[in-house]
């Protein structure tokens, strides 16, 4: 047959017509039923120009006597992006095609772990974006292979390599089971819709490995994730509101981390008072706030973006910005647990500020901080551990860190919110109050037997009460240089602003991969 | 329509401020909770006429626990 041009450009369309029909009309539409989107709609909806890559990688489909019975396009969906102007590198399981396995058949994944998709994220320095929604291995597989074969064949490398280099953020819609479930907690942002699941393994596993029936939600579904263990940072309503979370953190980040974030609007004026701060912070030191009320009020306008706000709720934290300048905000929340450390809380500051390091953003700590949690649960939960991992993240930390005293600040928990080893900013407000252990338990611990053999023993706790009180008043310990600087909880956006931007010069010249001090956490 | 207010916290009901029958608008205090020596208070997320409170001071809550009915016309 001889070559002709329209010959052979009609049987690319003819090619491409099949890949973009996925799994075919049956499993499309029950996608829709279940109001998912296809991974070609999630792609089409997430960025303004795609050029996909491995558009004509097909699976031979066979029955189980293994013969062929034609080809569906194959279970991932690739390529390189636009996102709000960015290059971006996206891909995703196609969960029409035999539920999103893993591409065994092909001479070399597309993506899911490591593969393509992951190495042009890579090589080219720009952040990933994935679409999870797949069953990890099946049996299948091992059929396509001819033999079984040892997973550990298969590499991870990449994909822990990228948290150090580039952006990494992962939506799940439907299931993310075994594999697919591991590669969506690999990132540095990660979203849920609330229908959707992730497990290890699912109910008929769990059911033959374990004898008990339990529903997949109550599993590994949305609420298990995003407000218990944390695998997952954000909860979404459906799936345009999981690809608007995933847009909304990639503005805050640079492409990779040799750059540095990009500067946002600078309209919200930076001598903006607080006048609301007063009356958000009640004069009532037992009453808690609104802690992201607060926030809002210090940071730009409309910038504040909440990460993990269900779960290890003592410390909010997420992103905004102040004069433009990408920040990551903490905050104890004296809601929950009255603000004291646990190790959930914890957990969630050494992975939040971990991520502010990596991608040169700014730490601003807002401290209302009773100490580690104590009791059964929270010592079970391993509290110390984790909360001497917290000062560990405070202390390795590599960008600048402004720590601003809102009310408590007691104990160990205080360590994880400055460190003295750098510039050890801290601005107090003077409702600040602080100390080793807050007077009226502290006073009981500390003098137990000099109280029980007095004369009157409840006369002579209010005495060295009163006595450890007058020396609580934070004023003393900025006449001592205790505190760098008292100021008006009103002016603190223009000081925060100040020494950001004049931070800068620090940030754009500390560009690159983190040197971590210490490479094991205890 | 009835809404029920849960306690989104472990704590210890402190205080009830309101009784079956008043009217209460959106963020008004119904409970005030206790845990780690602070006051939570749990507020009305709609206007409406008290229905049932389900807890009394001193009460242990969990998260999510029904503390308060409101009934809207």
């Amino acid at each position: 047959m001889t070559f002709t041009w329209r010959q052979a450009l009609a049987e690319l369309d003819r090619r491409r017509a099949a890949a973009q029909s996925l799994g075919g009309e049956r499993r499309v539409q029950r996608a829709h039923d279940q109001g998912r989107l296809t991974i070609r709609e999630r792609i089409e909806h997430a960025t303004s120009e795609f050029h996909e890559i491995g558009e004509f990688a097909v699976f031979h489909e066979r029955n189980g006597a293994g013969e062929s019975i034609g080809t569906l396009p194959s279970s991932y969906v690739a390529g390189l992006a636009t996102v709000d102007g960015r290059h971006v590198a996206v891909g995703g399981e196609d969960f029409t095609v035999r539920g999103g396995a893993p591409q065994n058949y092909l001479e070399r994944f597309k993506g899911g772990m490591g593969g393509f998709v992951e190495d042009l994220a890579h090589e080219y320095r720009i952040p990933l974006m994935l679409f999870m929604e797949g069953i990890g291995g099946d049996v299948a597989a091992q059929v396509t292979k001819g033999h079984a074969y040892l997973v550990s064949s298969m590499s991870w490398q990449r994909s822990y390599q990228l948290l150090g280099e580039v952006p990494v953020t992962t939506m799940i819609s439907g299931a993310a089971v075994g594999g697919t479930a591991g590669r969506s907690v690999l990132s540095h942002f990660s979203v849920m819709t609330q229908d959707s699941v992730m497990f290890a393994g699912g109910p008929p596993l769990v059911k033959r490995a374990l004898g008990i029936d339990v529903d997949k939600h109550e599993l590994g579904g949305a609420q298990v994730h995003t407000g218990l263990t944390g695998a997952i940072d954000n909860i979404a309503e459906n799936d345009e509101d999981a690809i608007a979370q995933m847009r909304r953190f990639l503005s805050y980040m640079p492409q990779n981390v040799w750059e540095l974030p990009p500067r946002g609007d600078r309209s919200d004026p930076t001598d903006r008072r607080g006048e609301e701060l007063l009356d958000i912070i009640p004069e009532n030191r037992r009453r808690p706030y609104p802690v992201q009320k607060m926030i809002e009020t210090i940071v730009d306008r409309d910038s504040y973006f909440a990460i993990g706000a269900d779960w290890g709720r003592s410390l909010s934290t997420g992103l905004a910005r102040i004069d433009g300048i990408p920040i990551g905000v903490v905050a104890n929340n004296p809601r929950f647990l009255g603000g004291a450390l646990d190790g959930a809380a914890a957990e969630k500051q050494v992975r939040f500020v971990d991520m502010c390091s990596t991608f040169h953003l700014p730490i601003v700590y807002f401290v209302d901080v009773p100490g580690f949690m104590v009791g059964p649960d929270a010592e079970r939960a391993n509290v110390v551990r984790w909360g001497m991992r917290a000062i560990q993240s405070m202390i390795e930390a590599e960008v600048p860190v402004i720590t601003v005293h809102v009310r408590k600040a007691f104990g160990m928990a205080v360590s994880a919110t400055s460190n003295p080893d750098r510039l050890g900013l801290r601005l107090a407000w003077p409702s600040g109050e602080w100390g080793d252990l807050p007077v009226e338990g502290g006073v009981e611990a500390g003098f137990r037997r000099e109280i029980e053999a007095a004369d009157d023993p409840e006369a002579f706790r209010r005495l060295v009460e009163e006595r450890m009180r007058a020396t609580v008043d934070p004023w003393k310990t900025a006449e001592a240089f205790g505190v760098e600087q008292m100021i008006d909880p009103r002016d603190t956006r223009s000081v925060v602003a100040a020494h950001l931007n004049a931070s800068l010069h620090a940030l754009a010249t500390t560009l690159g991969p983190q040197s971590r001090q210490w490479r094991i956490r205890p | 329509m009835s809404i029920t207010v849960v306690s989104d916290v472990t704590a210890a009901v402190w205080k009830i401020e309101v009784s079956v029958g008043d009217h209460v608008a959106e963020g008004d205090d119904l409970v005030i909770l206790e845990a780690m020596k602070m006051e939570i208070p749990i507020e009305a997320e709609v206007s409406g006429t008290v229905t049932a409170i389900h807890v009394a001071a001193g009460d242990s809550v969990n998260d999510g626990q029904p503390l308060v009915t409101i009934g809207q016309p």
